[in-house]
């Protein structure tokens, strides 16, 4: 049994400690936001946040986890389902083409301008490591400095 | 009903259509041609009327538009939406939602990728015959770009049909002519008395009106929709995370399978050593052999069932494949590129003569590309259950319901069952990239499936069976050769193109008949270059047959042809002493439409003004799916040798636009996808396997190295072309050049560098040392 908070919801989970949070949340939880994509925390596309930092949960085992928040891309728009600033940069930029790497995208630039709200293209470069085999990159860069300025005007 | 009609229905169908077509063909190209005769009779299902194949409304005035194309990204359900809001009169807001049908009626069919005819067009026996047989194969496929040529017309038709049904019911409500009422925002209004009605209101009157024939289109003039950038309808789910994909499928008892193909493609199973062991792992349900090719195992989770996969012990048979390597490979096609009897695609003038005749000595160069892998995001998979009463169903991320109908056919054909019905969802695809087109993980999950009856069975296939064990583009070489005339143009032009045949590897594993690899147009598409002034040209192509089974792929030929044909293209510039562009432009001399596109690229990038030492700009031009697409790539080339791609800048005449945003963004897409392809990745061989398994040795973009990218969409006014692969298409080309012009060294084989990691996730691209 594990513990722990997803989305600001608690859960138990009745399952091997070993198991990957990504696995856990798809198929024990049904939080299907976020993906697998490679599994050896390459792509991105399961990124979560775990109390905050950025993670990959395809091989962050559940066990580790216990009693920590997990908050995924469904967990960003707020009670009355609005977009979080970064959702809303993202569709301003019509960012996504197929969108399935974008909720990793969401949750790895949500953690950046948290704990870097202005941040340079080199920052962007060092920090958001996904891939998208779309190639939205021109607009994802777009996207998130639209993000910062909104996050900067509030 | 979603159900699929049976092959005795199919005959009798048949026939009553064939007798409706005879009138409509009659009719000619309007409605009834276009819309109704492969479509469907309105009728009313609660709060919903069904105007049309294309088109619901609800009474609350939600409207719901049927694209029967696969969305996997390019934005087509946005595109097609649009025609049809467009002639219904209804603002472009969240009132209009997309489904892609379940039910394959033959207005649906993908006639245009085969007939090559624009619907708007189209005339006479062969199409005539095409579509209804097309049609009711329930031939559905996404590809070749061709979407919007295919359906941006007939989906016109059917809103501007809907339209007309619905003035026609707001004047008998009214008691008033339809001449007298006007349409606006959703609303059929009577300006005299003041009186309005909502279509949510009329729409179930209106759905059992008989539906007129040449309904009136808008003219252009009119439009506020077509034309104008609107957001894409399936957005704002995407960006909410919610559960969209083939992936996402959550059905009540659930079953998860993973797989494992031979390494070395074709190879049977031939034991599966501790079978007996797998099957006492915690979870694990089932250990199964596919179709004596494939081992699955299916559990009750996919966690449980790829970790027990990776346990599993197996014997493959040994095969003919075994020994092959990439070097091996090469020494085939390169031997085929001195084949004395390769199929001639085209023979124009006398090349032989011409370049006998002259005194200039002949240019003759070999390109070569590697194979590749589409290395979709989201990983193959399909969902489907075999009911206890007969019934089948599938959940697929697919371009093509009826491979997912015909794979579902062979998978339980496996397992020795009829299913009564085949009901097949397409899913969004998280990507696709010619892909998902082939019948392969539906048949498997189907097979799984008639195992476990009652429940469904979801299959996904791990990134390292996606990788290494997947459908690839063709390893691929040419040699072209020309001589020069005295204005220092080609007066000859003589390629030869070795490649393994696409159709024919895909039609082996998706269709009962196969047209055999000669005259595949996929291997030479890219190589004539019609569109430049060339007295003398030949065109051939000699298959290259290997065990390794070859995709769709983006832009197929195009992706590796126009790699050859844009750098030798600058070779002969080179050896003219002529400028890249200007070259270009006294080859397009007679193809305005393709100079235009040219100029107005050069334009953007700034053709000519000086680079600093080390940075270089290259060019690359081409035709293809209907549009003309440019583009100038700017590299900077450190000392090191570290390649850069700064900025790509591109021009496409893409004919008339729908959705402008989203050709962008194709376009964007496409040069990404294509750099990728020029720089950084292949798949290789060793001992007849794959050797790349994961993104860490299939590298790809990422943010860090993606160019700076500006687009300009030039409008010729010519009917719409296609979007969704001519952004890849120049792409290579045009860095192979743009190296050449920084360095001096120009590179034929791609990837043009080698990757290097950097540091974790991050990576630089490389120029060989000994490059010629």
């Amino acid at each position: 049994m594990v513990e722990f908070v997803v989305n600001g919801a608690s859960v138990s989970v009745e399952t091997d400690s070993s198991k990957p949070l990504l696995w856990v949340l798809r198929e024990d939880l049904e939080v299907l936001g976020p993906k697998y994509g490679c599994g050896i925390a390459q792509c991105g596309a399961c990124r979560v946040l775990i109390d905050g930092v950025s993670s990959f949960s395809c091989i962050t085992p559940v066990g580790s986890v216990a009693g920590a928040s997990v908050v995924t891309v469904e967990g960003l728009a707020d009670a009355e389902g609005r977009l979080s600033i970064i959702q809303q940069a993202w569709l301003d930029e019509q960012v996504p083409q197929c969108g399935y790497c974008q909720p990793g995208f969401i949750i790895a630039v949500t953690a950046l301008l948290e704990s870097t709200p202005r941040p340079t293209d080199t920052d962007i470069d060092e920090t958001i490591t996904n891939i998208c085999r779309c190639g939205t990159y021109p607009r994802i860069r777009r996207a998130i400095h639209r993000a910062a300025a909104m996050l900067a005007e509030r | 009903m979603p159900l699929l009609l049976s092959r005795r229905a199919f005959l009798l169908t048949g026939a009553a259509l064939g007798g409706t077509a005879l009138v409509a063909a009659v009719g000619g190209v309007g409605y009834l041609a276009s819309v109704d005769v492969d479509g469907l009779d309105g009728y009313v299902d609660g709060d919903r009327a069904v105007l049309n194949a294309f088109l619901t409304i609800h009474e609350d005035g939600r409207v719901v538009v049927n694209v029967p194309r696969t969305e996997m990204g390019q934005g087509i359900h946005t595109g097609l939406a649009m025609v049809v809001a467009e002639e219904l009169d209804i603002p472009f807001d969240d009132r209009i939602s997309v489904e892609f049908p379940v039910e394959p009626l033959p207005a649906y069919a993908s006639w245009f990728n085969v007939l090559q005819q624009r619907p708007e067009e189209a005339s006479g026996p062969v199409v005539w015959v095409g579509r209804r047989v097309l049609g009711l194969l329930g031939f559905i496929a996404t590809g070749a770009s061709a979407s919007t040529m295919a359906l941006w017309y007939p989906m016109r038709v059917a809103g501007a049909a809907a339209r007309q049904m619905l003035l026609a019911a707001g004047a008998a409500r009214l008691g008033v002519p339809v001449n007298q009422l006007t349409t606006a925002d959703g609303f059929v209004r009577h300006e005299a008395s003041g009186q309005s009605l909502s279509y949510g209101e009329l729409a179930r009157e209106a759905s059992v009106l008989p539906p007129p024939n040449d309904p009136p289109l808008k003219p252009a003039s009119d439009w506020r929709l077509i034309g104008r950038s609107q957001p894409r309808v399936d957005l704002p789910a995407k960006i909410r995370g919610e559960p969209v994909f083939g992936m996402d499928v959550v059905q009540p008892g659930l079953l998860y399978a993973s797989i494992r193909h031979a390494p070395v493609f074709g190879a049977q199973v031939a034991r599966v050593v501790n079978e007996a062991e797998v099957r006492t792992v915690a979870g694990v349900r089932d250990v199964a052999i596919i179709d004596g090719r494939q081992v699955a195992v299916v559990a009750e989770s996919w966690w449980r069932a790829e970790q027990a996969a990776q346990r599993l012990d197996i014997e493959w048979a040994q095969t003919d494949g075994d020994g092959i390597n990439s070097a091996e490979m090469s020494v085939r096609l390169q031997a085929a590129l001195g084949s004395d009897a390769p199929y001639e695609n085209i023979n124009d003038g006398d090349v032989e003569a011409s370049i006998a005749n002259s005194s200039m000595s002949v240019i003759e160069k070999t390109y070569e590309v590697p194979f590749l892998t589409h290395a979709c995001m989201e990983p193959m998979n399909a969902t489907v259950i075999v009911r206890e009463d007969g019934t089948a169903e599938a959940w697929v991320p697919s371009q093509s319901p009826l491979g997912v109908r015909t794979g579902v056919q062979r998978g339980t054909e496996w397992g020795s069952v009829e299913p009564t019905s085949i009901t097949c969802n397409i899913t969004m695809n998280g990507g696709a990239f010619g892909r998902r087109g082939d019948l392969d993980v539906a048949a498997q999950a189907a097979f799984l499936a008639t195992r476990h009856r009652g429940r469904p069975v979801k299959l996904i296939w791990s990134r390292e069976e996606d990788v290494g064990r997947g459908l690839y583009r063709s390893h691929a070489a040419a040699r072209l050769r020309a001589v020069l005339g005295p204005d220092g143009l080609p007066s000859a032009y003589d390629a030869l193109v070795a490649a393994q045949s696409v159709i024919e590897s895909v039609a082996g594993r998706n269709l009962p008949f196969n047209p055999g690899p000669n005259g595949d147009r996929l291997t030479v598409e890219g190589v004539d270059k019609l569109h430049y002034a060339i007295p003398n040209r030949r065109i051939r192509s000699q298959h290259v047959a290997s065990h390794v089974p070859i995709g769709l792929w983006r832009s197929n030929g195009f992706s590796f042809n126009t790699f050859f044909t844009e750098s030798f293209i600058d070779e002969c510039a080179l050896a003219a002493g002529r400028d890249p562009l200007d070259y270009r432009r006294a080859l397009l001399r007679n193809s305005p439409r393709h100079l235009t596109v040219l100029n107005r690229v050069a334009e953007m990038a700034g053709w000519g003004s000086a680079m600093a030492p080390g940075r270089g700009r290259g060019i690359a031009i081409e035709e293809c799916y209907r549009s003309v697409v440019a583009q100038v790539a700017e590299v900077t080339v450190g000392e090191d040798g570290v390649v850069t791609v700064d900025r790509v800048f591109c021009a496409i005449d893409v004919g008339m636009v729908i959705n402008p945003d989203a050709v962008i963004a194709q376009m964007e897409g496409g040069i990404a996808f294509g750099v990728t392809a020029a720089l950084m990745s292949s798949i290789t061989l060793e001992s007849g396997a794959v050797v790349e398994s994961n993104f860490h040795d299939f590298p790809m973009l990422r943010l860090a190295n993606a160019p700076e990218i500006e687009v300009t969409i030039v409008d010729s006014g010519l009917p719409p072309g296609g979007a969704g692969e001519p952004g890849i298409v120049p792409i290579a080309g045009a860095i192979a050049n743009a190296i050449q012009a920084a360095t001096g060294r120009r590179i034929r084989s791609l990837p043009l560098t080698t990757t290097e990691t950097i540091a974790e996730r991050r990576t630089r691209t490389v120029l060989p040392t000994s490059a010629v």
